[in-house]
């Protein structure tokens, strides 16, 4: 279970998200909708626990816990996976290499025994051939050089060897096109099931064609101003979000 | 005793501005020492080859008037320069690299305590041949290093050297390459790790006097606590060296807000037909592959080192020796361990 209560996010002085509300129950998949500039984004970094962001107000559990003090490398031990809008190049290290420290560091912090060299690759090999990966992309610099649909795989790739309770997909469909994007949300559905969240922000309905949604929600200005079933994603495809945004207001 | 001070290069001369060698050797209480190499002094060049605008050469008119210990090499080797306590040594070594040899030296520099050793290594490497110099320095924190490298480079030859600094009080590392041959390289690579109050200077001419010569120099700087660096790298081609392709970049990582870097690139070019370039960045880590990482369960620290590592890793890759790869890039890696 995900509760976000009165979330209050500010970055520069600038207040982003003003008393958000939201509650995920364990396996169910939330879509957040909303316009440029409504706080999607800020929101799922502050989930991840990114530091730019000064969080004024409110408290975020996951299952009764507090998770708002946590570093980020915490969170993502406890389960957070935020599978980012724009992912990082960082050139000079290997995919290998980052994967294998980032899951036998979350193994540790976890409890679990680490992976040795050959039980990784196991593991990796594995996963790459269920989300359709070439080994070769594991041989590069971590993103660099990487398409925008090899990226967006690439973070798939990453949630799925990390099993994250919850996962935050932010604006996941941007920069993809309709082939890209369907691997990609058929690696995500591949995850879903048991008590995993997820938590699809988005600006298109486009996207929840492929990963069907619980619960939709629209934010706007900071919060969430509409919650509804799959429908209300069509209906803000048919009438722009202008119409709600403005109801709302 | 004390050493001929009005002989050594004050901080007034330019290429020494950021390095005040007068200040460390005050504090020294040392004695004239050796090593127990060899002394075959009547062969050694008494003056510093090259042009005369760059005899920025006190030091090795010092080592030759004091000259301890000489080693002449034309095989592959490895060298110790390993300094005790209250020494002062004044260390010669002699590179001659044959027509048609390809020959790879390690050289390592270390001392205890404090001690003052002033290497002149001076090489030669005739025609279509290669010499691979790598030297590690780990110096102790009270130990002055100044090191004068001369490299005469033939035609179709290569020098390739990598300089690690891992442990300094003092060091001054210079180089000064002459292409002579035709079609001749000079690849120039280091990795400067530095923390306390460590002081690394890596000053470097390159000349150019030939055409269709290559030189490469990246340089990589990672400055924790008060530490200071410098890099002065000057590229000079001559009027005739035409269709030179001359290549320098120093990017240092700063990890502390008291470290200091000094960085001063120089081309000076006379032929119209060249292509030279030069990059230079001081900085910190970037937050966002750092919050990346962090967002997948690495922890803030090893985090950081990893990015450190991959940081050093441009100026490793041009080290071709895959074995000394991988020694550089395991002292790197516990360098790293120890400042957790």
């Amino acid at each position: 279970m995900i509760e976000i209560k009165q979330l209050k996010a500010e970055i520069d002085g600038k207040e982003i998200l003003k008393g958000l509300d939201l509650t995920i129950e364990p396996g169910k998949v939330h879509a957040i909708m909303g316009p440029n500039g409504s706080g999607k984004s800020t929101l799922s970094y502050v989930l991840a626990g990114r530091e730019d962001y000064d969080v004024t107000g409110g408290d975020i559990t996951m299952n009764g816990e507090s998770i708002m003090e946590m570093a980020p490398e915490m969170r993502a031990a406890k389960g957070v996976f935020l599978a980012f809008q724009y992912p990082v190049e960082i050139p000079g290290v290997q995919m290998t290499t980052f994967m294998k420290t980032a899951v036998n560091a979350v193994r540790k912090a976890r409890g679990q025994s680490e992976l040795d060299a050959i039980d990784f690759l196991k593991l990796m090999k594995g996963k790459c051939r269920e989300l359709g990966i070439s080994d070769d992309m594991m041989k590069r610099a971590v993103n660099v050089g990487f398409s925008g649909g090899e990226k967006k795989r690439n973070e798939v790739l990453q949630m799925a060897m990390l099993e994250p309770t919850f996962a935050v997909l932010d604006e996941t469909d941007s920069g993809l096109d309709i082939d890209a994007l369907k691997i990609v949300a058929d690696g995500v559905n591949k995850m879903r099931g048991g008590d995993r969240s997820f938590l699809v922000i988005t600006h298109y309905q486009r996207l929840l064609d492929y990963i069907k949604p619980d619960v939709v929600h629209v934010m706007a200005n900071g919060k969430i101003i509409k919650t509804g079933g799959p429908e209300l994603a069509h209906e803000l495809e048919a009438k722009g979000y202008a119409d709600i945004v403005g109801a709302a207001a | 005793m004390t050493f001929p001070l009005d002989k050594i290069p004050t901080p007034k001369d330019e290429r020494w501005k950021y390095s005040n060698l007068p200040r460390v050797l005050k504090k020294l209480d040392l004695k004239p020492a050796k090593l127990g190499w060899a002394s075959n002094v009547a062969l050694l060049e008494p003056t510093a080859p090259g042009d005369a605008q760059y005899k920025d050469t006190h030091l090795w008119n010092l080592n030759t008037a004091h000259v301890s210990d000489v080693q002449f090499i034309s095989g592959d080797a490895e060298i110790d320069v390993a300094a005790q306590d209250g020494q002062w040594l004044s260390p010669r070594i002699v590179i001659d690299v044959k027509d048609n040899q390809t020959v790879t030296i390690v050289e390592r520099q270390s001392g205890q305590s404090s001690y003052w050793k002033n290497t002149v290594v001076q090489v030669r490497i005739g025609n279509n041949a290669t010499l691979r110099h790598y030297r590690l320095n780990d110096e102790a924190a009270g130990g002055v290093s100044t090191i004068f490298t001369h490299v005469r480079i033939g035609r179709d030859s290569t020098y390739e050297s990598f300089s690690l600094i891992e442990g300094a009080g003092f060091v001054r590392n210079q180089t000064h390459a002459e292409i002579q041959g035709e079609n001749g390289h000079c690849w120039l690579n280091g990795v400067n790790l530095l923390k306390g109050e460590q002081h690394a200077d890596t000053t470097i001419t390159i000349e150019h006097q030939q055409p269709n010569g290559t030189s490469k120099q990246t340089f990589k700087s990672v400055l924790d606590g008060k530490s200071h660096c410098v890099f002065q790298g000057k590229v000079h081609v001559h009027q005739i060296a035409q269709k030179t392709d001359g290549y320098q970049l120093s990017n240092a990582l700063i990890l502390s807000p008291t470290a200091e870097m000094d960085t001063k690139p120089e081309l000076e070019i006379y032929a119209d037909d060249v292509k030279c370039s030069h990059g230079a960045t001081t900085g910190r880590l970037d937050d966002a592959p750092l919050f990346y990482m962090r967002a997948r369960g690495i922890p803030e620290e090893e985090a950081r080192s990893l990015l450190i590592e991959a940081f050093c890793g441009q100026a490793i890759e041009g080290v071709s020796d895959e074995g000394m790869q991988d020694i550089v890039r395991g002292k790197v890696s516990q360098w790293l361990t120890s400042r957790i």
